[in-house]
């Protein structure tokens, strides 16, 4: 077998082993509830939003929908990849594993682009249902270029969290630790972050949570930028009108890159010096 | 004697542990591992590896696995071609990965995942085909099982598992971390006849285990291994005699022990004897040739001798000058003092 069906074979074990677990059979009712269901709702064609905004095209409702992504389909990587590395770890697997002739760094992208697939194909089919569910609602599709910059925008957080989550998961020699570090990490950039951004704009003088303030919006824009569900958000935002936050293109493209980049990094070095 | 296969010279691996000071808390000095290790591995013969726990066996292996880099020494490797034997250095963990099989100690497969689906991920590893795979099942005796979930696996079916893996690509050297822990006696056995067998086929084995009976009758060469220093290798006979633990034996008997004239008589030395009610034993040492019918000739009345196999602590002492109490507290302590006497920097 050459080294791509070798890699792709690990791959595909890996997604089956993962997309038929016991976990995901309970995460997909909650990702249900969360994507097509919050697409359902934001669909519908007598809701008013908090502000008194009312979702008018169905890439409005993609981009509200997507919360239910950040919730749920950022906790299920994590609920998937946990254990990615801790588990083999303490049974001896992964000795056995590292035994074996194809490199680390090859075995470290399969082993995230496996864990990372088993969350992102349940995902995109829940996906395809809410955008079925915005037709029916909504009478009009989005835009072929809408789904695509919302599949690959969820595609890539989906794979950020999987990766923070399985380096921590190289770095726990128990699952406790493995599972405490992957939510805190969920925990932090889904609630804790609006804290970190008020506490900055405190510091700086800006007035908190006013809409109309530019000063507010930028710095919150900017902050967006270092957090993996801002910058998904900047990336859904870039197909929505009338939405200026301060923040580039190029800027949320260098950031996109640098949270996949940078951790993927950080677990391919973790994974070559790992001792079993 | 078997030409060498594979050679380690000056190997060392050191682990690093946690020191940490108020000043630097993250620092970390060397700890317990393998110092300066020569070692040769010869092509078709099993070598037992022994040593008390903490002595650096899975450390040694996993080195020599590719798991664990060295972080001195070099590793040779032999090959045949066109009938002519050519040395090459191996210099990547990966280029040792590919002619070794490493079986870990008691690895407990678990999950949904099925036997052959296990095994087909570790070969996509190796590059083996389908056609292997289902070979290694068949021949480790889980045919039956291969669609079995790993959770319905027992201890003794994991281990077959685990030998199942490690023979995958056909290795050179076979690397067989505690291999007879979790097996019942007839797996064992059977186990034991398979290592023979891969041995006759030209494969290098090394089995690590601190128990020196459970291997004689296995191996063919033995390595003695204490504080991550090699003591003393070579075949068991040759490493008795250098020990001064050959030429023993035990001896049972009832009634009246034999007197220590009489053994002294017949050429013997007594090394210990005991007496418990009517049953008494002896071990003696020396040239046996003609002794229990001398001994029987003189009315003592002898139901049992048979020659001592030496166990690991005897051979420790022996190696070591140590006394079995000192040993025994050495092993524990082992892991935590500072190597000084190897001549390493320790920070």
């Amino acid at each position: 077998m050459s080294g791509k069906g070798s890699f792709n074979k690990i791959t595909f074990l890996i997604v089956k082993e993962k997309m038929f677990s016991t976990r995901m059979l309970l995460m997909f009712p909650i990702l249900l509830l969360f994507i097509p269901g919050l697409a359902w709702g934001f669909s519908d064609p007598n809701i008013i939003l908090p502000g008194g905004h009312r979702p008018e095209t169905p890439m409005e409702v993609l981009f509200y929908s997507s919360l239910g992504i950040v919730f749920g389909g950022t906790m299920c990587a994590v609920l998937m990849s946990f254990d990615g590395v801790s588990k083999e770890r303490a049974s001896g697997v992964l000795e056995v594993k590292l035994a074996q002739p194809m490199a680390r760094l090859y075995q470290t992208l399969a082993l995230v682009r496996g864990t990372a697939i088993a969350v992102i194909v349940p995902v995109t089919i829940l996906v395809m249902i809410s955008i079925v569910i915005i037709r029916y609602r909504m009478g009009v599709w989005p835009e072929l270029m809408d789904v695509v910059v919302h599949i690959i925008a969820t595609g890539l957080i989906l794979t950020w969290y999987t990766l923070f989550t399985l380096i921590a998961s190289s770095k726990a020699r128990e699952q406790g630790t493995a599972i405490a570090f992957g939510v805190g990490i969920w925990f932090f950039f889904t609630f804790l972050w609006a804290l970190v951004t008020s506490m900055v704009a405190f510091a700086s003088g800006i007035s908190i949570g006013q809409e109309s303030d530019q000063s507010w919006i930028a710095l919150e824009g900017a902050l967006d930028l270092f957090s993996p569900n801002g910058v998904y958000h900047h990336i859904l935002e870039s197909r929505l009108p009338n939405i200026q936050r301060g923040v580039s293109g190029w800027q949320v493209g260098i950031m996109a890159i640098a949270w996949t980049i940078l951790p993927l990094w950080i677990l391919a070095r973790r994974m070559e010096d790992l001792v079993p | 004697m078997a030409e060498v296969v594979l050679q380690l010279v000056g190997a060392s691996c050191r682990h690093y542990i946690s020191a940490p000071l108020l000043t630097k808390p993250w620092r970390k000095i060397l700890g317990p591992g393998i110092a300066k290790i020569d070692l040769n591995l010869h092509r078709g013969t099993i070598l037992g590896l022994v040593g008390p726990n903490g002595a650096g066996k899975t450390t040694l292996l996993r080195m020599l696995s590719g798991i664990l880099p060295l972080q001195k020494g070099s590793v040779f490797f032999s090959s045949k071609q066109d009938g002519k034997t050519i040395e090459n250095e191996l210099t990547t963990s990966i280029e040792l990965r590919q002619i070794i099989g490493h079986m870990p100690e008691q690895v407990r497969w678990q999950g949904k995942k099925s036997v052959l689906d296990a095994m087909s991920e570790i070969a996509a590893m190796r590059g083996s085909s389908e056609h292997r795979i289902l070979g290694l099942i068949k021949l480790v005796g889980l045919n039956s099982r291969i669609d079995s979930p790993l959770d319905e696996l027992s201890q003794g079916m994991r281990q077959r598992l685990t030998l199942a893996t490690a023979l995958l690509g056909s290795p050179d050297i076979l690397l067989l971390d505690e291999p007879f822990n979790g097996l019942d006696p007839v797996a064992a056995q059977a186990f034991a006849q398979l290592l023979q067998k891969l041995s006759e086929k030209g494969v290098s084995i090394v089995i690590s285990s601190h128990q020196v009976s459970g291997l004689i009758g296995i191996i063919d060469r033995i390595a003695l291994l204490h504080r991550g220093q090699l003591l003393i290798e070579g075949e068991i006979n040759s490493v008795e005699k250098e020990l001064e633990l050959s030429d023993r034996f035990d001896l049972t008997g009832t009634s009246q022990p034999p007197s220590s004239e009489l053994i002294e008589k017949l050429g013997m030395e007594v090394i210990n004897s005991n007496t418990d009610q009517d049953i008494w034993q002896m071990q003696l040492k020396g040239d046996a040739e003609g002794v229990l019918k001398n001994l029987i000739s003189e009315g003592i009345n002898v139901e049992s001798w048979q020659p001592h196999a030496p166990d690991l602590v005897e051979m420790l002492c022996s190696s070591t000058g140590l006394r079995v109490e000192d040993v025994g507290l050495e092993i524990t302590s082992s892991a935590f003092l500072p190597l000084v006497q190897r001549e390493v920097e320790e920070e």
